[in-house]
């Protein structure tokens, strides 16, 4: 069933025992694996079926430290979340990820790869993806790997039908639940925002927050505040350790055979480290990507030659009628370092329409991730020599240990921590569960419970840990 | 008709790929093993020019 209003999902008398906050990725998925096990659920979503500009502007927020977003447009709020400006890359963390990295303090997961593995099948399903493969070495250091572009598929598209149909599901649109309240043990309530005014409490047996990568911070942040610390007892490591995956164009590279490295649809080849390389160099994990212009002849010379001279070949270019472009172009992606310092607050003087204080997002990039840029790319340029399969060359602004560039991609629009998982309650929120420490009836969905970041684009991991979780509240939950 | 279009597309290529070399040279560090005190400079070595990661021989 979906609702477009509270007051009708109200007069429907629907009786839910879990309430799930959010329809992205991970709140959709939950939601099915709970229907499917006959478990009555409702999931408050607090945008329409459609974006709105109105919707949006409860996503402002302001930014401290480096370059970022404007938190209303690196998200969306409304019916499968932001699923709908998904690009589709797929590729779950790798299993080095989740293993503690002793030169990077807070690196570990309570987790294992393997613990999410079983989930992969149904993660095929939902994302319509093809099977994966394993990585294959290229020299000792470096290793191909596999990501996967889906269809990009837009929850609120692909399942609205089925949620519409289901008698265990109930999705309440334009629906905002603005804070929990709890006493320490169990969340009582939420308060609910709706049509533009207040719409009173609403309770359940079981809250799964599952609102996005920064507004799950900012919720509990909020909530926390409202209830004394009794929505989140543990409260020492909320908002903190957030992660995005810097992404910039890193250089160029001349190949000597262009059908080497194997290709996707578009002409994109992905490398990683390995293990032994990122110990040795004591870095972080990193992806690039290679874009292959395969041109033949005098134009495959001058596309080279773009990588050295771009000038010139523009020039060049110019003479023969061509619009030509270096023939391998490098695009970096790495993993931050979790920082206890890159944290979402509060804002004390700005809040939304409901009264809800607007995210303060403090984030910088260490020097430990500066290094991971430099000495990733140089890897890589030192196995195509080794291997003799090409030259790599740096951007300026890396080679002369610039700033970095504000005009460029930035960032992959992937908000990772704030509410991570752990068994240390200082340094995490949940435990390997999901389950917020010390409260009976909590548990987050989503990418804010990542502990670490790896390379990968986050929803495959996402949607694998929403089916673990899934599965876990059916056993749990009583009917 | 301009000075480069009489040029051949041969000729044109040619010129474009010794322009970069050029300035690659130039900027050659260590360009002279033997005034560094060694006697032969590994020519499989790792060197940076200009942003480059090169081997040493491709210099030569």
């Amino acid at each position: 069933m979906i609702f477009d209003s509270y007051e009708a999902y109200r007069a429907a008398g629907f009786r839910p025992k879990v309430c799930i906050l959010g329809s992205g990725p991970a709140g959709t998925t939950i939601a099915r694996k709970l229907g499917a096990a006959g478990i009555p659920v409702v999931v408050l979503e607090a945008g329409s079926r459609e974006f709105s500009d109105e919707s949006q502007d409860f996503y402002r927020g302001t930014t401290v430290g480096d370059f970022y977003f404007d938190l209303d447009i690196t998200r969306l709020r409304y019916l499968g979340g932001s699923s709908n400006h998904w690009a589709g890359w797929c590729r779950v963390l790798d299993k080095q990820d989740f293993e503690p990295k002793a030169w990077a303090p807070d690196t570990g997961w309570p987790i294992r790869r393997a613990d999410i593995e079983p989930y992969l099948p149904e993660v095929h399903d939902i994302l319509e993806l093809p099977d994966f493969r394993p990585d294959v070495p290229v020299s000792d250091d470096i290793r191909w790997v596999q990501l996967i572009k889906s269809p990009a598929v837009r929850f609120g598209e692909k399942y609205a039908d089925e949620l519409d149909k289901s008698r265990n599901i109930a999705v309440v649109l334009n629906t905002y639940a603005t804070e929990l309240a709890g006493d320490g043990k169990r969340v009582t309530g939420a308060r609910l925002w709706s049509n533009g005014q207040d719409a009173g409490t609403f309770s359940a047996d079981y809250f799964i927050v599952c609102t996005g990568g920064l507004e799950n911070s900012r919720l509990l942040l909020w909530s926390n505040q409202r209830s004394n610390g009794g929505v989140v007892p543990n409260a020492a490591a909320l908002g903190r350790y957030w992660m995005e995956h810097p992404t910039f164009e890193g250089g160029n590279a001349i190949l000597a055979n262009y059908s080497e490295f194997e290709v996707d649809a578009v002409n994109e080849a992905f490398f990683s480290p390995t293990l032994a390389a990122m110990e040795r160099l004591q870095i972080m994990n990193f992806g690039i990507r290679l874009i292959e212009t395969p041109y033949a002849g005098v134009k495959r010379v001058i596309a080279d030659l773009a990588c050295t001279a771009p000038d010139m070949a523009e020039w060049a270019a110019y003479q023969l009628s061509q619009n030509l472009r270096c023939a391998a172009q490098l695009y970096v992606a790495w993993e931050q370092a979790p920082l206890a310092s890159n944290q979402i607050e509060l804002s004390k003087t700005d809040v939304d329409h409901a009264g809800v204080p607007r995210i303060e997002l403090h984030w910088k990039k260490s020097d430990l991730e500066r290094r991971t840029l430099v000495e990733g790319l140089k890897l890589f340029g030192t196995t195509l020599i080794e291997k003799d399969l090409g030259r790599v060359r740096l951007m300026d602004w890396i080679a002369n240990g610039e700033d970095y560039p504000t005009n460029e991609e930035t960032a992959g629009h992937h908000h990772m921590g704030g509410t991570r998982m752990g068994t240390d309650v200082t340094r995490s929120v949940v435990d390997a569960n999901c389950k917020v420490h010390g409260m009976d009836n909590l548990y987050v969905g989503g990418s804010s419970v990542f502990c670490t970041s790896g390379q990968a684009n986050p929803t495959t991991t996402i949607t694998a840990l929403a089916c673990r979780l899934g599965d876990h509240l059916s056993k749990v939950v009583s009917v | 008709m301009s000075f480069f279009r009489k040029m051949s597309r041969r000729t044109l290529v040619r010129a474009m790929i010794a322009l970069p070399a050029l300035s690659l040279l130039r900027k050659l560090p260590d360009a002279n093993a033997g005034e560094t005190g060694r006697s032969h400079a590994d020519p499989d070595e790792i060197v940076e020019v200009n942003g480059w990661i090169l081997k040493r021989s491709d210099l030569a």
